[in-house]
């Protein structure tokens, strides 16, 4: 019984990354129709940006996070409105135009930092324990960011007049331009918010997990089969979808198997997407 | 390049309106005037090119030739959202909400997209009253009937004061008692915002009741001009129907 809490526990914890990289990845499908392969791309910078001002500049961890957050969501920022908004239109040139800008991403961290993974690991050690339950204390800490970001991205997109501008886009652009909709000015700040939440994933994640070059290519295979599951462009669907697919990674790793984990969830997903091709969450798409 | 004539403010001019695929062009050389406070009506078979001329009026297809101007101001090409700004407002086939958000969420989204001031709501009243969307006011889009779906999507169209409402099928899967929703949206557009409307429609009974005028396309071509009286009877109209006639176009009158 210990085993199937700590396990969950640990699903949660997994869940909450994966909302993190689902929210910016529906949002940006969403919002600007562009399915973002440069995704992974961001998590990795956060992840490295962290590593560099922890390990090289000599900062405090929370001071790395912040770094990484604003540098990612900058770059963002500068992606979308100097290269993606002249191709916005054409959804093979944003297909090309993210998956060759992961690829500079990945050579340009190569390039800089080598391939060998550097010595990254979280500033807090230790376990948490009560009764036969373990938790690492780095784990709680990830869980608990995640989390408060999580609600502040609720906040922001559920409270907010800009929160419901973007879900207004993401629900119907057609009409959303149609009644006045400034797009070019939510375009940018959509992808700058969805990068930063990438990079604050990578710089929180990757000193637990590994920090290398090409640790984001399972990161948008697990957002894209996240963000699926729970309906393309559904804020709600990617949040509770990425809750299930943290569980049932974590749950199936430890009673099936560590090589089952993925392959249990993608016969999940499946089976789920030939009942609701939709997604759990998703609605029909209409066209105008 | 003709020079651009002097015209009065806030009519709109399609002058020889041309769109091409490739090498294939789908609309040709179509013009017409719509004046501030008018109503044209246009009609036509499914394929007759009524959504493309829309589309390339509101900014969301480029015309291939020829220009739309609102007033003085060149404004084919522009995007949707800069017309919808000057005042120039499309409606859609379909429901057109966010099906998420609720009749009054719906509503101030619609106003703040176009910066508009949220006291338009209060003209709006006695109209939301009528379709019943008081009544419905904090439920989300997506339980409502279709009907309801439609008129708001439709009063979220005017909530953002527009000089030109561009109606694509408005009574389209209304009920036949929902119809006469229309009549009284279209007069109080009018009426309320001086609103120049063209209305694509395939209900001819409405065309009748409310058009003074309308235009008939057809492959992509502005085939006759004239009172709905005076088209409807045309040999080239009524066969331009008979020709390209399908069940969507039931409610054609012939």
């Amino acid at each position: 019984m210990e085993g199937f809490i700590a396990t969950g526990l640990i699903g949660i914890s997994l869940g909450s990354q994966y909302t993190l990289l689902a929210l910016g990845f529906t949002l940006i499908f969403g919002i600007l129709g562009v399915v973002n392969f440069a995704h992974g791309g961001f998590y990795v910078m956060g992840g490295y940006v962290a590593y560099y001002c922890t390990s090289m500049l000599g900062l405090s961890y929370p001071v790395a996070l912040l770094i990484a957050v604003g540098s990612t969501a900058m770059l963002g920022w500068l992606f979308e409105t100097l290269i993606l908004e002249r191709v916005i239109e054409d959804h093979q040139a944003t297909l090309m135009v993210t998956m060759g800008f992961y690829l500079v991403m990945a050579t340009a961290i190569l390039m800089i930092f080598g391939a060998e993974s550097p010595e990254f690991s979280f500033p807090i050690a230790g376990v948490w324990r009560a009764g036969g339950v373990y938790f690492p204390y780095a784990n709680m800490v990830v869980l608990g960011v995640c989390l408060a970001a999580i609600v502040l991205v609720y906040w922001l997109v559920y409270r907010t007049n800009l929160g419901r501008a973007m879900r207004a886009m993401a629900e119907d652009r057609a009409v959303a331009s149609a009644l006045g909709m400034r797009t070019k000015v939510l375009f940018p700040f959509a992808f700058a918010l969805a990068t930063g939440l990438a990079g604050l994933t990578g710089a929180l994640v990757t000193p637990i997990l590994a920090l290398a070059p090409h640790v984001g290519d399972p990161v948008l295979a697990f957002s894209f089969l996240t963000v699926i599951l729970g309906g393309l462009g559904s804020v709600t669907g990617a949040t509770v979808a990425a809750f299930i697919v943290g569980l049932v990674e974590a749950y199936a790793a430890v009673y099936l198997g560590g090589s089952k984990g993925a392959l249990t969830l993608f016969v999940l997903v499946l089976i789920i997407l030939v009942i609701r091709p939709q997604g759990l969450l998703g609605k029909e798409v209409r066209r105008a | 390049m003709t020079a651009v004539p002097q015209l009065p403010a806030e009519a709109l001019y399609a002058e020889r309106m041309s769109k091409s695929f490739g090498g294939l062009k789908v609309f040709h050389d179509v013009s017409f005037t719509l004046q501030p406070g008018g109503l044209l009506g246009v009609i036509g078979p499914n394929g007759a090119g009524k959504t493309t001329m829309i589309n390339i009026i509101s900014g969301r297809l480029a015309a291939s030739s020829g220009q739309v101007r609102l007033g003085e101001t060149r404004i084919d090409g522009r995007p949707v959202y800069d017309n919808a700004g000057r005042g120039l407002v499309r409606s859609f086939q379909q429901t057109a909400t966010f099906s998420g958000h609720s009749v009054s969420d719906n509503l101030r989204s619609a106003v703040r997209f176009a910066r508009r001031d949220l006291s338009v709501l209060e003209r709006l009243a006695p109209l939301l009253e009528q379709f019943g969307l008081v009544e419905n006011w904090n439920r989300h889009a997506e339980v409502l009937p279709y009907g309801l779906q439609k008129m708001l999507g439709l009063t979220m169209a005017l909530a953002t004061q527009p000089r030109i409402l561009l109606l694509d099928e408005p009574a389209a899967g209304l009920e036949k008692s929902e119809r006469s929703n229309i009549d009284a949206y279209v007069g109080f557009a009018q009426r309320e915002f001086g609103c120049g409307v063209l209305l694509v429609e395939h209900d001819m009974e409405l065309i009748r009741r409310l058009c003074p005028e309308v235009i008939v396309l057809d492959g992509g071509r502005l085939i006759a001009t004239g009172s709905p009286d005076e088209v409807l009877n045309r040999k080239d109209v009524i066969d331009a129907y008979l020709g390209g006639g399908d069940e969507e176009d039931g409610d054609a009158e012939h």
